[in-house]
């Protein structure tokens, strides 16, 4: 099968799940191999985390796999430090090889469920694959109750280039704007990630720009937090981890270069 | 006397430590739906003694003090939203004993409240 034979396969799959029949997908079209693959990403958002055939499984790894590995990926080696043991990196999170890359996630657990969402837990489920909200399902029900803000659980990472995803749920930032509370939530959650993934005995981490996406943090006190609670971790601890701020918008790679020294 | 850590107010009394929400902590919250209490009866400093469901936020609060839980306000399990209400008697959480003093008057002050 090819890629596109691929998808039409995985989407046929998923319009005829019995699971699925409530939910609508905004994306009827698809002639187009584009088309195709907005139709099954959306497909796999709304899909709810029921088991799915070792068949599915198969020709989806195979498609993820090749979709994953046909960019340019990043790991550690092509990287240069900004300062002992810190790196930035302006990239899609995605294609980075590290042990561990971190996702934005909400108290729910289950990865974005609405179709196509540009943001970071969508892009994250998607290419890893189905799988994953499958873990996640069966972390958070076994935890019994939604997943708390600050805190940091470990999954596989399936199809991506990473090892692993630590997940963690950082502080939303409403009308008042940012209050004490919410600036201890967000150190704390780049703590849980930091002490989970030494826990875990990994040795490099890629944060995305917790909270500062849907959850509305401003960015460069975000950015702050991030630095200095990682900078206390890593002098504290005396872990050997390798840490990298991965950034999306140009926005945050000047913070991060600025708050690092790498900017004149 | 009156402190205040981890976002929460300590109000001491003899040898009682009574744990109660803050207004600012309440803001931040929004609307209590649910909260389960930790199992364990005696915590240290950091350690996790309530979990909350909130509108706008799911977090477990931490104890600013080590101590012995001797009294949950357990009418919070049935009535989650008490946690919001303006009145220490019905917002408070846990109190604790074999509290170390000496950690009580390190925390934060609060200087003028409304009781």
């Amino acid at each position: 099968m090819d890629q596109e034979a691929r998808l039409d396969y995985l989407t046929d799959y998923l319009l005829n799940e019995k699971t699925g029949a409530t939910r609508t997908v905004v994306q009827p079209k698809r002639n187009t191999a584009q088309e195709k693959l907005a139709l099954f990403r959306g497909l796999c958002n709304v899909r709810p985390p029921e088991p799915v055939t070792d068949e599915f499984i198969t020709v989806q790894d195979a498609f993820l796999t090749q979709w994953n590995t046909e960019r340019p990926l990043t790991a550690l080696n092509d990287l240069e430090a900004a300062a002992p043991q810190i790196y930035v990196w302006q990239g899609d999170i995605t294609s980075l090889a590290a042990d561990v890359i971190v996702n934005a996630a909400n108290s729910d657990f289950l990865g974005c469920t609405q179709a196509n969402h540009e943001c970071i837990d969508n892009i994250i489920h998607t290419r890893a694959g189905v799988e994953l909200r499958l873990e996640c399902d069966a972390v958070i029900k076994a935890q019994g109750r939604r997943e708390p803000m600050g805190k940091a659980k470990m999954t596989k990472a399936y199809n991506l280039p990473a090892d692993n995803i630590i997940h963690t749920v950082g502080p939303y930032i409403d009308a008042r704007g940012v209050s004490p509370l919410k600036e201890k939530l967000l150190a704390s959650s780049y703590r849980s990630c930091l002490a989970l993934a030494d826990e875990h005995g990994q040795s490099t981490i890629a944060f995305c720009c917790i909270s500062t996406g849907e959850f509305n943090f401003p960015n460069k006190r975000a950015a702050e937090i991030a630095v200095q609670t990682t900078r206390e971790y890593l002098n504290d601890s005396g872990s050997a981890l390798n840490v990298i701020f991965n950034v999306f918008k140009d926005e945050d790679l000047y913070i991060y270069q600025t708050l690092l020294g790498m900017k004149e | 006397m009156k402190k205040r850590g981890e976002f929460l107010f300590i109000e001491k009394n003899g040898d009682d430590y009574t744990l109660s929400m803050t207004p600012e902590l309440q803001d931040d919250i929004g609307t209590s739906g649910f909260v389960e209490y930790t199992d364990a009866d005696t915590i240290e400093a950091g350690d996790l003694i309530l979990s909350v469901e909130a509108s706008k936020t799911v977090l477990e609060l931490d104890s600013p003090l080590a101590g012995k839980i001797v009294k949950r306000n357990e009418a919070l399990i049935n009535e989650p939203a008490l946690l919001n209400s303006a009145k220490a008697e019905e917002n408070w959480i846990i109190t604790l004993t074999d509290v170390d003093e000496e950690a009580f008057n390190q925390l934060e002050e609060v200087k003028r409240y409304i009781s």
